[in-house]
Order: C-alpha cells, then structure tokens, then sequence
C-alpha cells in the first residue's frame, strides 16, 4: 500500500491555497473564498482520531507519582499510596482526583529510555529518534497531524497545537506542520486580526501582492523552505479565516468547568486541548514545567506540582468521558525521563531514564491496568520492559496509522516512523 | 538584465547627482576606515590579513569533494544575493538603500572582497557577533538581577571590534572574577552557577570545545567516550567560586543593590556526585584529555582550566570554533549539531575542517582573517539557486542552503527597511528588541539551562509579520518613515516619481531592483487604486512578508 511505501515530500501532494487564491480574480474577497472551504469541513471532521499528550518538562518524578515504593526505606519518600477506582491500582496521595478517574487510564511502569539529557529526552519521547547528526526526526505529533490531515484537506484549524511549551518541531517534514504553539492559554491569540485599517478587500489585494513574490523565489527553485513558508502563510490565513478561531477563547466556558479544569496554565490548557478535541484538531501537546527537582523535590511535588497536574488531567479525562470523546482521544501521560529512585543530598531526585512511568489511555485503550513493574526499591525493571518504540508504536496503531509508515529523509534515506518497536498487547491487543 | 533595462529606461533618476554623491561618500569612507584600521592595529596578523583575504586550500578541498561525490556547484551568486547574505551575517541586518544601491552600482572587479572589508570595520559587525554571543553565552531568557546582560554584551563588542584573538577571549570568560559591571565577562559564569554550576560545566565544554559531556553527568555516555567521571572533573575545578551582591549610594541616598562580586575561594579541590549504583563517587579536576592539576589551595583552579583550554595542544578550541563560524556562514556545520564533536560525529568533510582548524590557529586565532577565508570560498559563493545535479545531498556546501533571520536579524532588519524607530514608538535599542523578543521566549528552568523560541517559521511568526504593531509602525507614513521619505523624495524626480517609489521599496525590502514583471504589476495596481499610499503600502507590506525577505539566500 502506498503508506507503506516511502512518500513523497509533502509539497508535492499537497495543494495549496495560496496558490489558488493567486490564481483568483483580484475582487473575490478572501473571506468569501474561505467561507466556501468552511461548507464540507464538518463532515470530515466525524470519526476523526486524536492525541492529548500531557508533558512533564524537566523530567518527571515517577516514584512520587505512579510507582510509589513504601516498602523501600531509602528510596520511597514521604508521599503515601491511595487506593483508585482501578482495582489494585494505586497511585500518590497527592493525586486524590486522579485517582477517581484511573479506571479509564493505565500505568506503564517499565519504561526505559536510556536518554538521561534534558534536550536529548525530550527529543527521544518525542519523536521515538535519538538525535542524530544527519536527519532532523519529525515530531510524533507532527506525523499524526501530517498522516491524518491528508483526511482532512479543508480543515482549517492548525493540526498540531502545542500549548505552554513549544514541543518539538516537525523535522524535515518541514515547518509548515511544526505545532502551532499557544504560549498561554489564558490570553488571546496574539496578532489574530489584521489591522482596523485593513479591510477585506485590502487584505486581498496585500495577498494577492504576497502570492507573487512568493511564486517567483519559489520558482527559482531554491530550497524546500521556500515552499514551507507559503504553505504557512496558507495555514495562517486560513486560521485567521475561520469561524472556529473562537475555539482558542476559553473565556466562553463557563465558571464550573473553568473551576473545575484550574485556571493555572495547565488546567487551562487541558481545557483548551479539550475544545480543540471537539473541532477535531488531531494532536494537542500540553506542558507542565518545573519537574527538575534536583532539590527539595517532595515540598515542590506536593505544594505546588501535584496539585496542578492532578486537577488539570483529572478534569481533562472526565470532560472527555463525560463527551463522549474518550474512545477517540487517546492521552498519553509523559515526560523527558523519570526521576532517580535514590533520594540524593539536597532531598531532591536526579535524571533517571532507566525504568520509570508514563500513563496512557482513551483512544479506546481499555482502563484501569498497569503493564510491567520495577523492584521494591525503584531501581530494575522486574516485569515487562517497554520501550520508546513500544511506546510510539502503540500510540500510531491507536490512531489508526499504518505502523509500517516510512518516509524518504531529504537526504534519501528510508526513516521508519517505528523502528524496531511494537505495540504493547496488554493495551491493545 | 531585465532589472538593468528598467534602470536605464523607465528611472533615469537613479543615475542623477545624488546617487553619486552617495556612492563616492560611500567609497571615502570606505577607504577612511581601511586607512584609519591600518593606522589603529599596526599588527602583524592584520597588515598580513589583507594579502590573506583568500585561501585557496578552501575551494581546493571543496572541489575535490564535489567531485568525488559527482555534484556540480550552484552558479555564483549574484551581486544582490551576495550583498544582502553578507550584511546578515555580518552586520545581523539587511543593507539599507543607500548600501544596496551604493554596492550593486560599482563595477570594480574586487568589489566583494572590498565589501567584505568595509563591513568588518563598520560599528554594526562587534555588536552583531556580541549580540549572538551572548546569546550563546547566557540565553535570551532574562537571568535575573546578579546577570548584568548589558555589561557581557559591551564587554563582547569590545574584543569583536579590536579582533581579539579568539583563544583570549575564551580564556577571559573562564577565568573573569571581580566586579560583574567593570568585567563583563563575569556574567557568563555568574548565569550558570545553580544546580552546583552543572550548567557552567556543560555549557563551557559545549561552547568553547564542542564536547557534549552533559549526558555523563548522571551516568557514562552512550554513544561518546565520555564517562560520567569526566564531567565531574571539569566540575571540580568550578567548585570554590563565591558571589557577594554589592550594594551602593544611589542618587536618592538610599542604598541599593549595584553590582556582584565572584572570586575565587580556595577550599577542597573534589566534588561528589550520586553515581548509578547508588554510591557516592568523588572527582578531582581533571581535565578532558586527562590531565590533572593540583589538589590544593596553591592554584586558581579556574585559571589552571583557562590554560588547558587554550594549550595550542588543545585542538578543540581551534575545531570547535571553525565549526561554529562555518554553520554561521553556510547554515551547517561540517559536523552537526555544531557542537558536538567527536569520533561518534564524522564531519561532512573532515580534511576541510582539520586545515581550517590548523590555519586558524596558525594566524594566532584571528577571527576576521577567518571570516575573510570562509566568505571568499567557492561555498559561501554559491548561489541559493540550485541548478541541475546540484541538489544532491546536504553537507557538501556546493550551493548555499536557505535559513530564516534569527529573531534579532529579523527585527533589526525590519528596521533597517522601515525606519519603524523614527516613526513608532522609539523602537531602537537592543532592550526594546530583548522585549519585544520575550513574547516569542521560553525558558525550560532545568539544569541545562535550556531555552527556545517559537519564532521558527510558524504560525505565531506569521501572525506577526501580518498583523502586528511593529508592522503597522514599520508601514506608517508618519515624518521620518522609510516611506514618508520615499514618497517625498519622489516628488523630486525629474521623472516617474511612481518608478523611483517602486525601486526604493524593493531595494528596502529586497536590496534589489524590481524585475520587469513586477515592475509592471506594480504599476498596474497604482494605475488601478486612487490611494496610491495604499498601494506602497500594501506592496512594502507583501514584500516583507515574503520568503525572500526572511530566508536568507
């Protein structure tokens, strides 16, 4: 089948508007051009699969949260497990809303990934990819968005979102499905709407102005990231166009359900996410920074860490179930690496990407289980090690993209969205 | 050519008194500032520089390596294309009007080496390479109050502007103490003390020797030599440093916070760290070839780790270095990331890198002699245009790869067209830039002290190049605009005054002449719309909102 066989770049199978809006008369005003686009857009928008990734940037401390040891004197920490409505699955204390939602989530305790650096974890859980000198990896969020939005050409939201922090780029897929980064969800889209003296029809004839140079420096055949650029302007005034911006407007929910998400940055962003679920958007990346605690790290997890992650994601999936939403959008829990389980001289824990956690579910994943195990004091994985790979590819097949997708890399080569992974039967099957 | 028709035809202005009254101010104070920096720096090193200028052993090994990998090389690139990548690269901004129309005039056969000359001693190139320095050197994130941004960056401009050696520049930073207002280098150090100066260790091996030892810091690399051990050791010669906050007399008689002091404390010479196995190892300094130094208090560890780096027998300064400036120039580096070298990182063309490296340190690490060789080669040359059987492979720098404007390039480019400072909100310094950056800025607050931007192509960039204040500030026609005195100066034309508007705002916006076709179009819609403002506006607007504005090319 053709996904399996390697693709052409995405320029080449993709049109793009800014060429048709070049192509148009002068005086057909682009809002009525959009409107038109807008018609079948719902229709597509049915059965459609998404992701919510929740990421812990700095590295998360697992054994405080999911795995937590109290059999073990030097390494469990002061936190204390609580049971959840997952039978014999326990979690934090300090996740006691959390806990109430577990039968629709599942813990996997035996991840190993073996990236110990900020910059290089972040990279790997992103992508499945260690960095490597001669290929920029896409994003996984960028390859659902690309593999999934072919299905919806006449979407006109971005694909990808990436809220509080920028996530990772989409490599040599090119910018034009790089996220599109929300920098605080509690404020407006910045520069939505184009200056009052602006109209319609001036905007029109700005990018009509617009569409030739670009076609021009294009035509000269120079790199790639010619193209990209007007495939982002594309993607841009399309956004600017739509009648779904509101969609970034969390102000319109109302006061129970902002209370009930948080209005922190992250239990805005959870809700943010989950509006953008229900457009249809496919990948939406929220981020929780602070988790690097070499010191004082059990003050810092339950004041200030805990409390935020357990409202925001606890609100997130009971929105979603209570939607509806939750067979078709899968979370998925994760940071750049887990936490040391000894307790180091500062009472802080270290980089630790040896055996930690992630937590995963929706998308139809069955809840309530945990997959492998570490020993009684945090430190081997005793059950079941699961891999990034393992990770990434039960992510893809969750989605419904063929896991044997491969994409030709700007220098020929054959990169496989999953290399050498497979999905994790206890959760799919 | 087609640019050239319509000079001669349509705007025969262009060749009036005034324009050679620029291009000859232009050439005085060209010849000026060669004279005055022949007469400021009787060294050796720059009286050779000029002979210099070239170095064929570049294009040589290029060619070569074209060759066996069955590439051609891209045309060379035009006059404009040249002019407007070497003021980005040097100068961090687009040439204005003036500068495109002063350069693409001459006809002198030397006129690039010529440019590139002018450009090294004009104010804007320290400031350029001190702005991406301390960038390298401390983030963009703000770092709080002990960090004193304004002091690095004058401090850097300072060694950029006299061409200092590159192996005292880096010395000074790793060994700056004192007062962090009076010695700017101090700033470095004081941003990445936290997390016991884990950041200062990894960041000083990155930057200044292209080794990325940070992953050892918990546990022995992966894919490197490096062991956990390793890190460690440069870290104990960091141990010891004390800051102390300064506080003086302001105007208002009161006391305030002035500056911070760092000095060097002498004490245990060893560190611990937590190592896998749950054991506590400990580390002296050591350096990354092996070399130790004395444990005791009769050193200044700091000073001791100054020297090794800079041992002529140390050959990662020199490398590390070539590399960085190479990817300035060309958008990649012979090794990738630019600084992570080693046996795990083949470089694209490790006989290049090895001389260059060699040559470089051999002309006593002079930075510009540098810059001089890598602009005159074959590579940087090139054209971004890629004709047939170019396009091959990346990494054999045979034509010119495309790059967005860093955010700071971008802004004081927009600037430079626009004029948006005079106009606007007294939009000048480097702090308004800094602020009106931040919006695009995240900082991670982890030990790596990494940061990023979301200024990367994306839809936020966009967003803002349509429709923001800075681009409402930069089309204005307010006194003092770009395009009030273009439309003023218009007026003065003996003929087409539409014709001279229409060359200046792509020479602002592109640094070159509209072709033919556009030429035309833009004719047709100042014919078509009565607003003829409007229309300039609009077009100065599309113009900079294209690929050919921000890649550069």
């Amino acid at each position: 089948m053709i996904s399996a066989a390697s693709r052409p770049r995405p320029e080449l199978n993709r049109r793009h508007f800014l060429g048709h809006l070049t192509a148009t008369a002068l005086d057909v005003p682009a809002l009525q051009f959009f409107s038109s686009l807008n018609a079948n857009a719902d229709q597509v928008r049915k059965n459609h699969r998404s992701c919510i990734v929740l990421w812990m940037s700095g590295g998360p401390s697992h054994l405080d949260i999911w795995d937590l040891k109290p059999e073990s004197e030097k390494n469990g920490g002061p936190f204390r497990p609580i049971d959840t409505s997952a039978p014999g699955v326990k979690i934090c204390e300090h996740m006691p809303r959390m806990a109430k939602q577990m039968h629709h989530m599942n813990i996997i305790r035996s991840l190993d990934s073996k990236e110990g650096n900020h910059d290089r974890g972040t990279y790997l859980m992103h992508s499945g990819y260690g960095p490597n000198p001669t290929v920029v990896h896409p994003g996984w969020g960028s390859i659902a968005a690309y593999e999934l939005s072919e299905q919806l050409k006449n979407f006109d939201l971005p694909h990808c979102v990436a809220i509080n922090e920028p996530g990772l780029g989409a490599g040599f897929l090119g910018m034009s499905f790089s996220p599109f980064v929300i920098q605080n969800p509690n404020a407006p889209i910045a520069n939505l709407k184009p200056p009052a003296d602006v109209d319609a029809q001036r905007f029109d004839r700005r990018l009509d102005m617009l569409g030739q140079v670009e076609n021009d420096f294009i035509a000269q055949r120079r790199s790639q990231m010619a193209v990209d650029h007007k495939a982002v302007y594309g993607k841009t005034i399309r956004m600017m166009n739509s009648k779904y911006k509101d969609i970034f407007n969390i102000k319109s929910e109302s006061a129970a359900v902002r209370e009930a998400y948080g209005h922190g940055s992250f239990g805005s962003g959870c809700l943010m996410a989950r509006r953008l679920m229900e457009q249809g958007v496919t990948y939406v990346e929220v981020s929780l920074g602070g988790w690097d605690t070499h010191a004082n790290n059990f003050e810092t997890l339950s004041k200030r860490l805990l409390p935020e992650l357990d409202q925001g994601m606890s609100a997130l999936v009971a929105d979603l179930a209570q939607r509806r939403l939750l067979d078709s959008t899968l979370i998925v829990w994760m940071g750049e690496f887990g936490r040391t389980p000894q307790i180091n001289q500062n009472a802080g824990r270290d980089h630790w990407p040896r055996g930690w956690s992630v937590a995963i579910g929706g998308g139809g994943i069955k809840g309530g289980q945990t997959v492998g195990a570490t020993d009684k004091d945090g430190v081997d994985i005793t059950d079941r090690p699961v891999g990034v790979m393992d990770l990434i590819a039960t992510m893809t097949k969750t989605m419904g993209i063929n896991i044997e997708t491969q994409y030709t890399t700007p220098r020929g080569r054959p990169m496989k969205v999953i290399d050498g992974g497979q999905p994790i039967r206890e959760l799919i099957g | 050519m087609i640019s050239k028709r319509i000079r001669s035809t349509r705007v025969p202005g262009l060749r009036g008194i005034k324009f050679l009254v620029l291009l000859i101010a232009w050439l005085v104070v060209m010849s000026a500032t060669q004279k005055l920096a022949a007469a400021d720096c009787p060294k050796p090193g720059i009286e050779k520089s000029k002979s210099a200028g070239r170095a064929g052993f570049i294009d040589r090994l290029l060619e070569s390596s074209w060759k066996k990998a069955g590439v051609n090389p891209a045309k060379p690139a035009t006059d404009e294309e040249y002019l407007r990548r070497a003021y980005l690269d040097l100068l961090g901004r687009i040439p204005d009007v003036q500068e495109a129309r002063a350069f693409l005039q001459t006809k002198e056969t030397d006129k690039r080496e010529k440019l590139v000359d002018f450009l090294l001693e004009h104010a804007d190139y320290p400031k350029n390479f001190a702005t991406q320095w301390t960038i390298l050197l401390i983030g963009r994130a703000n770092q709080g109050q002990i960090v004193d941004r304004g002091a690095l960056s004058s401090w850097l401009r300072k060694q950029f502007a006299a061409n200092r050696p590159w192996n005292d520049v880096v010395f000074d930073l790793v060994t700056a103490a004192g007062s962090n207002k009076q010695n700017g280098a101090v700033n470095y150090i004081l941003a990445h003390l936290e997390f016991d100066a884990v950041p200062l260790t990894s960041r000083t091996t990155r930057l200044f020797l292209g080794q990325q030892i940070q992953c050892t810091q918990c546990h022995d690399h992966p894919s490197n030599e490096w062991k956990q051990g390793d890190f460690w050791g440069i870290n104990a010669f960091f141990k010891g440093l004390k800051t102390e906050q300064k506080t003086s007399v302001n105007e208002t008689g009161l006391e305030a916070y002035d500056h911070t002091e760092l000095r060097d404390e002498p004490s245990d010479a060893y560190v611990r760290f937590d190592k896998r196995n749950g054991l506590v190892g400990i580390a002296f300094p050591k350096f990354l070839n092996g070399q130790k130094i004395s444990q005791g208090t009769d050193v200044i560890r700091r000073t001791e780790l100054g020297k090794l780096i800079v041992d002529p027998k140390n050959k990662d300064l020199s490398r590390a270095f070539v590399n960085r400036m190479w990817a300035h120039f060309m958008g990649r580096g012979f090794v990738n990331p630019v600084d992570d070298l080693g046996s795990h990182n083949t470089p694209s063309n490790p006989e290049l890198l090895d001389k260059l490296a060699r040559e470089f340190q051999e002309s006593r690490y002079d930075v510009k002699q540098l810059i001089r060789w890598i602009m005159a080669s074959r590579a940087y040359q090139a054209s971004s245009v890629k004709g047939k059987g170019v396009d091959k492979e990346e990494g054999l720098f045979n034509f010119l790869q495309l790059r967005p404007m860093s955010p700071e390039q971008l802004f004081d480019s927009l600037l430079t067209a626009t004029n948006a400072h005079r106009a606007g909100n007294g939009l000048q310094s480097d702090q308004k830039r800094d602020a009106w950056l931040r919006q695009f800025l995240f900082a991670f607050g982890n030990d790596e002290g990494e940061e990023t931007t979301s200024f990367q192509g994306t839809i936020p960039q966009a967003l803002m190049m349509m429709n923001s204040e800075l681009l409402r500030d930069a089309l204005s026609a307010k006194p003092g605009s770009f395009l009030a005195d273009c439309i003023e100066q218009a007026q003065s034309q003996a003929r087409s005054p539409e014709a001279y508007m229409v060359n200046q705002i792509y020479l602002a916006a592109l640094s070159r002449y509209p072709t033919r076709k556009e030429f035309q179009q833009a004719g047709g819609y100042l014919a078509s719309y009565p607003d003829s403002l409007q229309v300039l506006q609009d077009l100065f607007w599309a113009l900079l909102n294209s690929n050919e504005f921000i890649l550069i090319h």
